[in-house]
């Protein structure tokens, strides 16, 4: 049964749904730029005008204006475009992303960029919990604090946090980079079963099978190389980590299971 | 009786190998940095050179499949050509992943992918497939 509010918007007896599937056609279209002004649209609508514009209208650069920290803003965007967000999306804001690079002129909420498969993600704010959830490709920057699980089930890219990581961060992490330069709490990498987290502040504790690892010259490279593409200055000195590979080894499992995180 | 294999390569699913399996030259030009976002290698970063049933091979994630690689790679440059290969097998669309999108794709999407510009959409047109003979059950 569907209803409608003051504002317009149309639910659904299941909640937050915009039944409506046409796109609402407000974007500002200049040559290959184009302005989404988000105020009055739902997330549904927000992200079929976004789809409209940088798949057919051939947009290669799109701002999306007052997010209002509406959830499940860009996601599943496949195609390689620049995607800006003036303000603060909320909950899931560009997973599932393949190709695009991605700028938020705010904060954002959990799980940013999950499973995200390629391109970038840079947060000028702090970013919530789960930030990077299952990520399998591209890099995702933040440059204020994450919350907890930070690249839980990361199977590839990389997360680089300017400030500090929450509880847990790399928790289950099977492949991929994290670069956290304040201090990491409580379970940092546990259960991790591959994959690097290099931290430069103070460490509450490691998690379960998570161990220092000696940094060698690809390291620095890989670090190095991040900072510099990223603007982001001169990197801290930092500790390295990576999996003891006591608690889960690979080579004792099905074949199959491997190819799952690659 | 029919052969069962356990292994995902992406010969078994085509049918057959492809020439820039075999043919080092045919993936030589293609350009890494311009196929990817950003300011190096971004995703292809994790791509690295393995092995499946002894042969080199580079793995497709979009159709979780091996691609194995037959001419002689350079030495100290499995990695570059494990992602030239892969790369070659999903510009040109030859990717069984992508090759599904087709018929099954159920959200508008470009076929192939963040690398090719100007690639055709899928998914437009999606209709489920209908079982013959059922029908679905009163409620």
């Amino acid at each position: 049964m569907a209803g409608l509010t003051k504002s317009g918007v149309v639910y659904d007896a299941r909640g937050l749904v915009e039944p409506d599937p046409e796109p609402p056609m407000t974007a500002e279209i200049d040559g290959d730029r184009a302005v989404i002004d988000a105020t009055e649209l739902t997330t549904r609508k927000i992200n079929l005008e976004l789809k409209r514009i940088v798949y057919d209208e051939g947009v290669n650069d799109v701002t999306i204006v007052n997010p209002g920290s509406k959830h499940s803003l860009g996601v599943g965007i496949l195609k390689r475009c620049r995607i800006t967000f003036e303000g603060s999306p909320g909950w899931y804001a560009c997973g599932l992303i393949d190709g695009p690079e991605v700028q938020i002129n705010g904060r954002v909420g959990w799980a940013l960029g999950e499973n995200m498969m390629s391109g970038s993600i840079v947060v000028e704010g702090p970013a919530g919990s789960l930030t990077g959830a299952a990520l399998r490709g591209g890099d995702i920057v933040v440059k204020g604090s994450v919350g907890a699980r930070t690249g839980i089930d990361q199977k590839g890219g990389t997360i680089i946090t300017l400030g500090k990581a929450g509880i847990n961060t790399g928790f289950m992490m099977q492949r991929g980079r994290q670069i956290i330069c304040g201090d990491a709490n409580d379970g940092l990498g546990d259960s991790m079963y591959d994959g690097f987290i290099y931290v430069g502040g103070r460490i509450a504790s490691l998690g379960v099978d998570c161990v220092p690892a000696e940094m060698d010259e690809s390291d620095h490279e890989f670090i190095n190389r991040k900072f510099e593409i990223y603007d982001l200055g001169t990197p801290p000195e930092l500790q390295k980590f990576e999996c003891g590979k006591v608690l889960h080894n690979y080579d004792a499992l099905e074949p199959s299971e491997r190819k799952l995180v690659l | 009786m029919a052969k069962r294999t356990v292994a995902i390569d992406a010969e078994a699913l085509a049918g057959h190998s492809f020439p820039y399996q075999h043919d080092i030259s045919l993936v030589e030009d293609m350009d890494l940095m311009a196929a990817t976002p950003g300011g190096d290698l971004n995703w292809l970063e994790d791509i690295l050179l393995l092995e499946e049933d002894g042969t080199p091979a580079v793995f497709d994630r979009y159709s979780n499949s091996f691609l194995k690689i037959y001419f002689d790679i350079p030495e100290g440059r499995g990695d570059e050509y494990a992602r030239k290969v892969l790369m070659t097998h999903l510009t040109t669309g030859n990717s069984y992943g992508i090759q599904l999108k087709e018929k099954h794709c159920k959200f508008h999407q470009v076929e192939l992918g963040p690398w090719v510009a100007d690639s055709k959409s899928v998914g437009d047109n999606y209709t489920p497939p209908v079982l013959e003979g059922w029908e679905a059950p009163a409620h």
